[in-house]
């Protein structure tokens, strides 16, 4: 025993190697921290305990990063390197959770700011292809068409066409107009005199007047 | 410097060329120098409601071609010293207007006459384009009904986007008449109020006249109905020279005339 071991120690070398060991709840996640902290992990064995996903694998692989899966390694003590690297990586998700917080305020912003207002009238002939909430304060003729795929608010008669994709619309309409919400055509009758609000009400269309 | 005003309608039937006569006539009566255009390429017809068809000689195209003198060209009316005419032409058709060769015209025009009123072709076609696209002015006809409603408004749209003055910033001034008016189908409901027609087209009000059969024998004739002083239409066109000239003459309501008297006397002996 003795002589083997000598054996052994002569042609071989002994060394101690850093270990990072994790396990992979969400592949993508694990490989967008890997790429970022590539650098610190180059003298790492990556031990993954539980499944190792095919796209993690493949990373792995193509990066030539040296991984093991499902052993138990006799375990040294917890390098500081890698508690930092996580602690950076928990502020580093924090930052990005504050962002897309702030990009979502400014997007409902600028929708409330993102209303398009005609006051004038609009002509036979004319279409007008609206990408935002639209207010129209001006008459819609008989043979002019507005497609609006955000709300809409005519404060005069309608007497054209409407094809609206937003989520309500507010308009008042004489027999002549098409009234179209969401690919189908309102009845025109319960749309006249005065303004009526048209929008999905537990998946049906709801028609309520002003 | 002359006023181009374009007598337009979309619609055909209307009366445009009726108008552009009667208020032709009209503003000569008022003493200003005017000429009138046929516009209507390959389909003349303004000769023929001022009684002047046997003196064409030219046309307006062979003077935009510079076949003729534009004073060769003229003619001018012996019944009314201040009335000039430029006949349109019969055998060629719109496809020969050229728009410099119209803007040079209508500038030749514009230094020899305070007035040019141009009647456009029915439609919106070229031919419109073409007539509409250096005016100062336009006057748009329309009947009480529908479609010519809706028609004129299409025309209307096209005159706000393709005149010159509106590519250059500027905006045409429009002007309605309501052509045509019978004052019994109006008070049975029949036709379209002026106050619909003015909310849907949007422009201001120049005159209103109404139906009246002896249009049909003043064109036969040769003689514009404003020349006719027994005419409630002759009297309305009058109203509107005036108008174009400056004066400011007060609506007439024909929509309820003054007929009640008349009418209770008819009942009497019913």
């Amino acid at each position: 025993m003795h002589n083997f071991l000598l054996e052994v120690f002569l042609k071989s070398k002994q060394y101690s190697v850093k270990v990072y060991e994790t396990n992979i709840v969400d592949e993508d996640k694990f490989i967008t921290f890997f790429e970022k902290y590539k650098l610190l992990f180059v003298d790492y064995l990556i031990v993954i305990n539980g499944a190792l996903p095919q796209k993690a694998r493949e990373y792995l692989e193509a990066n030539s990063i040296y991984y093991l899966v499902n052993v138990m390694l006799p375990r040294a003590k917890e390098h500081k390197v890698v508690i930092q690297a996580l602690e950076d990586e928990k502020q580093q998700n924090q930052l990005e959770q504050q962002k897309a917080q702030e990009k979502l305020e400014e997007l409902s912003h600028r929708l409330q700011n993102n209303l398009k207002v005609i006051d004038t009238l609009v002509r036979s002939g004319v279409e007008l292809v609206v990408e935002q909430d639209l207010l129209l304060l001006g008459r819609l003729n008989s043979g002019a068409t507005i497609r609006c795929s955000g709300n809409l608010i005519v404060t005069q008669v309608v007497e054209g066409s409407i094809y609206c994709e937003g989520n309500f619309m507010m308009l008042s309409a004489s027999k002549k107009a098409t009234i179209v919400f969401h690919g189908v055509q309102v009845d025109v009758s319960l749309l006249a005199e005065k303004l009526h609000r048209i929008e999905f009400e537990n998946g049906k269309i709801s028609i309520k007047p002003v | 410097m002359g006023k181009v005003i374009a007598v337009i309608s979309g619609k055909g039937g209307v009366g445009k060329t009726t108008t552009t006569a009667n208020i032709g006539l009209g503003i000569a009566m008022h003493k200003r120098k005017c000429v009138v255009v046929d516009f209507d390429i390959g389909q003349r017809n303004l000769d023929m409601i001022l009684g002047l068809e046997n003196r064409v000689v030219y046309d307006v195209v062979q003077v935009m071609d510079k076949e003729v003198s534009l004073k060769q060209a003229l003619i001018k009316s012996k019944e009314q010293e201040h009335l000039y005419f430029l006949a349109a032409s019969q055998t060629k058709d719109k496809s020969v207007l050229d728009s410099q060769k119209i803007k040079e015209l209508i500038e030749e025009l514009r230094n020899e006459f305070e007035f040019i009123i141009l009647d456009a072709p029915a439609g919106i076609e070229s031919g419109y384009e073409h007539t509409i696209e250096f005016c100062d002015a336009a006057i748009i006809v329309v009947n009480p009904e529908v479609s010519s409603i809706r028609d004129a408004d299409r025309a209307i749209g096209i005159l706000d986007s393709k005149s010159q003055k509106v590519k250059d910033g500027g905006e045409v001034e429009k002007y309605l008449i309501i052509n045509r008016i019978n004052v019994s189908m109006l008070q049975g409901g029949e036709m379209l109020k002026s106050e619909d027609i003015l909310d849907i087209l949007g422009i201001n009000l120049l005159g209103k006249v109404p139906e009246d059969r002896g249009i049909i024998d003043a064109s036969n004739r040769g003689k514009p109905i404003i020349l006719n002083q027994k005419s409630e239409a002759g009297a309305a066109f009058n109203r509107i020279a005036a108008r174009l000239c400056g004066e400011e003459i007060p609506l007439k309501d024909l929509e309820n005339p003054s007929s009640g008297l008349l009418k209770k006397i008819t009942g009497i002996f019913k």
